[in-house]
């Protein structure tokens, strides 16, 4: 073998030992996701806490200014409405918020007691003073906690001693933290700790997946079913979903990604089975309505594997249709 | 092939063989040395240090080099893509995400076309170019087993082959798959990597027979990886358990899309056998190929035509 040809074979090999140890590295000596990365998903995620079942994210600036909310913005509340939360508040939800991210975390008895379970980080610009006052004057407290200030309500007129206090906490000085106190606290010490979400591989890899959402949410789906209190009867008949995820992009129109991991094979052909039939259906029924056929047209399935998806459209005709519905409704309220 | 085996054995006779030779010399099995100094594997080993450096530095390198390096620039230009935001590949709508389009790449543009090209180059070439060179001669003329030469050349070409192809899939890899999703994924390429080895390897094997029987090894190669298997696997019915892409295909652990063209070819993947059952037939492929055609090496008579 001439020195050529052993440089070759080592050059090559080389690039074959790198690239398999560094990923022999990443599986097996429990290298976590934030690592190597921190472009999958928004930056609030670090403020999430690492048991997190659900994480859900909406651009709210995005979904403000989309051609689709222009369309239904007179069916929101009136101006006068919204200038009197702006005012007690500071806070113009069209052109303060950002972005939203909500989080659910695995509680016992969600159905019947979610207080404590849910958790949401607002990103904007928030006048933090006005709303330490309006909060005082309601009977909050204000204190810190890891450096952060939390503003907490303790709601007197409750006799039930399981009541959560509820939280607000500025975490950053564009960021809040909402919910129960306990689950503000986590947050924050979730970042402090380096102990998030984004530390949980599996739903990171369903992060970085989504793309082109302006909103979407990500969670274990067995978390949630054992918990929500539903009949066994129906229980039993929900395949065995493990993960799922939702992503929508909202501009003119709607169109969005479903998708399911199962737990094994033969699930996720009994659910795609079941969605086929389903699809066959609303083809079926939608078959007069050009709009609503456009729309049933627009369903498709796929997936291979563990894995089922259903991606949509909502055409312009449907919203038309939604927007006539809609206006219908309120010029009947109207005079009422 | 040079005629400067190393020892042990006796040195060849006459370096200007073809000068021995009249109108047409034979190379016949009554030809070769009865007496072989050396053992099948030592025979068999030498002519792999001999013929891997031939093959790497010959012209059909540079061939290889384009074809591997197809996918790379590929997974580049994807890659610049999706710095500047955009998705470099939709299905339904559907961004599909790098280790999606890592696996299209793996199984369209590798397994299908790569490794059958591959094969077919170089498995039809390891007998047929020493005939056509008129060097077999000296190989034939070496005290080693006929058949040493064939396995000798079989596995050089595995090598090199290897050397070119799995580099440049870890490349492809790195370049598309976000670290984030390194650990998830990791095990997918080395199965991937495994069967690209295999797929080599069963392919070499079935093309150096083919390069050792026919006397117009390439046509038939090319016939059989891109018009046979492509027809048959398009096709409905058993003909398709005579490829190899059939057992391939049953290996292979990316899901595919599944609407519109992507659902015909769907449809074609469905029958998949059990994953035993095509390792079965993939090394059953590999022995009795490498078998039958290192049987021709040992016993036919090869013709130098002047």
């Amino acid at each position: 073998m001439s020195n050529k040809t052993r440089y070759f074979v080592a050059v090559t090999g080389a690039i074959l030992v790198i690239g398999l140890g560094t990923g022999m590295v990443a599986s097996y000596m429990g290298v976590s996701a934030s690592v190597f990365t921190s472009a999958a998903g928004p930056e609030e995620l670090e403020y999430v806490p690492a048991e997190a079942a659900v994480v859900a994210y909406a651009n709210v600036r995005d979904v403000m200014n989309s051609e689709l909310r222009k369309r239904f913005q007179e069916m929101e509340p009136t101006q006068e409405h919204k200038n009197e939360f702006e005012e007690k508040t500071g806070l113009n939800f069209e052109q303060d918020i950002d972005t939203v991210v909500a989080a659910m975390m695995p509680k016992t008895n969600l159905a019947t007691n979610p207080e404590g379970a849910f958790l949401i980080l607002a990103r904007g610009r928030f006048e933090a003073a006005r709303l330490e006052a309006l909060a005082v004057e309601h009977g909050a407290t204000i204190a810190d906690y890891q450096g952060k200030r939390l503003i907490t309500h303790h709601d007197t007129d409750s006799n039930d001693t399981s009541h959560e206090d509820m939280a607000v906490g500025f975490v950053e000085a564009d960021l809040i933290a909402f919910g129960s106190a306990t689950s503000v606290k986590a947050s924050i010490d979730a970042r402090r700790e380096n102990r998030n979400v984004v530390g949980n591989i599996e739903m990171m890899r369903l992060v970085s997946e989504l793309d082109n959402a302006n909103a979407w949410a990500v969670g274990r789906f067995d978390a949630i079913a054992s918990q929500t209190g539903l009949p066994t009867e129906i229980a039993s008949h929900i395949p065995a979903i493990s993960w799922f995820s939702a992503a929508g992009h909202i501009n003119g129109g709607v169109s969005g990604v479903l998708k399911a991991e199962t737990k094994d094979e033969a699930s996720a052909q009994n659910l795609r089975d079941v969605l086929k039939g389903l699809l066959a259906l609303a083809k079926m029924q939608a078959g007069n309505q050009p709009g609503m056929q456009a729309m049933a047209d627009s369903l498709i399935l796929s997936g291979d594997g563990k894995n089922v998806a259903l991606s949509f459209t909502l055409p312009s005709e449907v919203i038309d249709v939604l927007e006539g519905f809609a206006k219908g409704r309120k010029g009947m309220r109207g005079p009422m | 092939m040079n005629a400067d085996m190393a020892t042990p054995g006796p040195p060849f006779d006459n370096a200007q063989g073809r000068q021995m030779t009249p109108k047409t010399q034979t190379q016949g099995a009554s030809n070769a040395p009865r007496q072989g100094h050396m053992s099948f594997l030592s025979a068999s080993r030498r002519v792999f240090d001999l013929s891997l450096g031939e093959m790497l530095w010959s012209r059909r390198t540079i061939f290889m080099g384009l074809v591997v390096g197809g996918p790379v620039l590929l997974a580049l230009i994807v890659k610049g893509v999706e710095l500047f935001g955009m998705s470099a590949l939709r299905v339904n709508g559907q961004r599909v995400a790098g280790f999606g389009i890592f696996g299209v790449m793996i199984w369209m543009l590798f397994l299908r076309f790569i490794v059958p090209v591959l094969g077919v180059f170089y498995g039809t070439a390891l007998m047929a170019d020493e005939v056509e060179d008129k060097t077999i001669t000296y190989l034939f003329t070496r005290p080693i087993p006929r058949g040493a030469v064939l396995v000798g050349k079989y596995l050089a070409y595995l090598a090199c082959t290897l050397l070119v192809v799995l580099p440049s899939v870890m490349i492809v890899y790195f370049l598309l798959v976000p670290l984030s999703a390194l650990p998830s994924t990791f095990g997918s390429l080395v199965i991937d990597m495994a069967l690209l080895g295999l797929g080599l390897a069963v392919y070499g094997a079935v093309f150096a027979f083919v390069g050792a029987y026919f006397k117009r090894p390439l046509v038939i190669g090319l016939l059989f990886a891109f018009g046979w298997e492509q027809v048959v696997m398009a096709l409905p019915g058993y003909l398709k358990q005579f490829t190899i892409a059939f057992y391939m295909q049953g290996l292979v652990p990316h899901a595919m899309p599944s609407d519109g063209v992507a659902s015909i070819l769907q449809g074609m993947f469905r029958e998949n056998p059990p994953a035993w059952v095509c390792l079965s037939w993939l090394f059953s492929y590999l022995g009795v190929f490498l078998y039958m055609a290192t049987r021709v090496v040992e016993r036919k008579e090869y013709i130098l035509e002047q």
